[in-house]
């Protein structure tokens, strides 16, 4: 510790630069690991509140909500409990009086069933006729109000916002929650359609009839549209940046090490062990991407708390802990590369003459 | 008496085959405790290498080097690090700094890896007197001048309190003065702390504070 605080004291701007890089790897690794948490989130939100853990599907469906039809005849056949409710879904772009059009997905839900209890208003109440709808809290920041009169596509009917909910996102879009007449005019059905999937909170359902298909809700999520390609484009560039950060660390502190290996020269011919000079490069490094992680850390928390409305960034504490624990595992990997050449520093190369 | 450092029969040769070149030729030497002994010798005679065996850092291709009759060669690694480190005093040619350590904290940083037989403080305090290093404490060692540094290199070895000295052209950069005050200090050293010195050099000016006197020659070392 000694060694190395003395160190980084005299030779400030040199350490400085390499903490100025740090911050910025961690600063980028931050906000990008923000971003594709924020935008999966945004996938799926309106799911995750729903806490289900099936879906079925019309098999011919090719797993997609919005394309899939099941037949009233169908769900008559099966023995359908409390833990299961019906749901339609379908793109809309709503429209009030006055205000901007609005792209959002529009989710048919029956009032007796399990995902209508599940949902929870932060104004006003959840619809409870076919001409009213429960909007994500979006419309709300988009200027949209409590009664306001709305149009979805070209609908003839008006449909009323009664309530906001919140976190309600599918698709990267809003939600309109309303009733299942409602999704069938959307999806110009008629009523020998009984609902576009069957979602159910047991893990052991399965839609028992051949023009079934079940997926657990993992699945399901997983073939929302883009949603793995850009989960997997994020983690790329996510993990390429992690390497890069590795490499541009192991880099400076190998040109570091080389520049002072006169140094551990002496110190190893005074006697002082190879352990120690060792652990002072560790120190040093774990010292400097700790210091460069508190930075980037403080910087990304100015760049939400100044971030414009809708960019979707978000974080909970596992995504922080391993975006943390990452760099910093980088940082020690990046450290223990000259370890090598400091344990096979020769004392006699610097005494000649 | 017994020898507080002794090398017998040392060859030490570089390189293979016609690249092959002898430095030091059938070495033999004696250090005794409350002695200054001096090995005089022009450059590249063999001199760095001598004191490097002696002091553990090099091993020689063949021969002994005794340690208060302990073979050195027979220790690891570690025990030869820990050997370095408790009784061997080394004032090296060049670089006997840490440069980014001030001249206070060259002797805290012995502190903090020999945690016991240092000097104390007011040993060390009379010591940087005697270098006339007193002023210089709070300065990096790039701040210093070429005999300030060796001075500090001098009192840095001194410092860890070793039962050896092994200097390598400590006066190089010093002026006839500054000579005598260091060959007097190693010449105390040896006859009041009972301290085993050796020096190699090429300064003729350090005899006079000499017990005895080697010659080195193209590796040869002969007693005058
Ligand atoms: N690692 C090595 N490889 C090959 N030759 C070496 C090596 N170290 C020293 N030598 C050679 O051994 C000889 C003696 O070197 P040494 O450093 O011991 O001389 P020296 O007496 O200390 O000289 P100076 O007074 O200039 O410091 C020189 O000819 C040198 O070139
Ligand atoms: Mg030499």
């Amino acid at each position: 510790m000694f060694l190395a605080l003395r160190e980084i004291r005299h030779e400030k701007l040199r350490y400085g630069l390499i903490v100025g890089m740090i911050v910025l790897v961690t600063y980028l690794v931050f906000v990008l690991s923000g971003l594709a948490y924020g935008l999966a989130q945004q996938n799926t939100q309106a799911l995750d509140t729903w806490n289900a853990s099936k879906i079925a599907l019309n098999s011919d469906a090719n797993d997609s909500l919005s394309q899939s039809l099941i037949t009233k005849q169908t769900t008559d056949k099966l023995s359908l409990t409390k833990h299961e409710a019906y749901v339609g879904q379908a793109g809309v772009v709503a429209k009030a009086k006055g205000q901007a059009k609005l792209s959002a997905q529009f989710l048919g839900i029956q009032e007796n069933q399990f995902i209508y209890h599940r949902l929870t208003t932060v104004a006003g109440h959840k619809p409870t006729t076919n001409h009213q709808i429960l909007v994500d809290d979006s419309f709300k920041d988009n200027g949209y109000r409590l009664g306001d009169q709305v149009t979805l596509n070209s609908l003839t009917g008006k449909y009323q916002i009664v309530g906001f909910t919140h976190n309600a996102k599918l698709s990267v879009a809003p939600v309109v929650y309303g009733t299942l007449p409602t999704w069938r005019a959307l999806a110009h059905v008629t009523s020998a359609y009984q609902a576009g999937g069957i979602v159910s909170e047991r893990s052991t359902f399965k839609g028992a009839d051949s023009s079934l298909r079940t997926l657990s809700l993992s699945q399901f999520i997983n073939k929302l549209p883009g949603y793995s390609a850009q989960n997997m484009t994020f983690s790329f560039m996510i993990g390429f940046l992690m390497i890069i950060a590795m490499v541009v660390i192991a880099v400076f502190l190998y040109i570091l090490t080389m520049q002072k290996l006169p140094n551990y020269a002496v110190l190893r011919a005074q006697g002082i062990p190879a352990k120690v000079l060792v652990t002072t490069t560790i120190t040093q490094a774990l010292l400097l991407v700790v210091g460069g992680l508190l930075i980037g850390a403080g910087l990304t928390a100015l760049t939400v708390s100044v971030l414009p409305f809708g960019v979707p960034l978000a974080f909970n504490v596992p995504l922080l802990v391993g975006v943390t624990g990452g760099i910093l595992l980088t940082g020690v990997i990046g450290a223990l590369i000259p370890v090598r050449i400091i344990l096979h520093v020769d004392p006699v190369s610097v005494i000649g003459g | 008496m017994m020898p507080t450092l002794a090398l017998k029969n040392v060859n030490k040769t570089f390189g293979h085959d016609t690249n092959e070149v002898q430095v030091l030729t059938n070495v033999n030497f004696e250090a005794v405790a409350g002695e200054v002994s001096l090995v005089i010798g022009p450059s590249g005679s063999g001199k760095s290498t001598f004191l490097t065996i002696a002091g553990g850092i090099q091993t020689p291709t063949s021969g002994e080097v005794l340690v208060e009759d302990r073979s050195l060669l027979a220790l690891t690694g570690k025990a030869r690090d820990a050997f370095r480190l408790n009784q061997i005093g080394f004032i090296l040619q060049a670089y006997n700094l840490v440069p980014y350590l001030t001249v206070a904290d060259q002797f805290t940083l012995v502190d903090r890896v020999k945690k016991q037989g240092n000097l104390s403080a007011t040993e060390l305090a009379t010591l940087l007197e005697q270098l006339g290093i007193a002023e210089l404490i709070q300065q990096y060692p790039g701040e210093l001048s070429g005999g300030q540094t060796q001075r500090v290199a001098i009192a840095r070895a001194l410092y860890q309190n070793p039962e050896i000295i092994l200097a390598d052209e400590p006066t190089a950069a010093l002026d006839s003065d500054r000579v005598k005050v260091v060959g007097g200090l190693l010449h105390d050293l040896a006859k009041q702390h009972h301290k085993a010195i050796v020096v190699v050099t090429h300064d003729l000016r350090l005899q006079e504070f000499a017990d005895k006197t080697y010659t080195i020659m193209d590796g040869h070392m002969t007693l005058s």
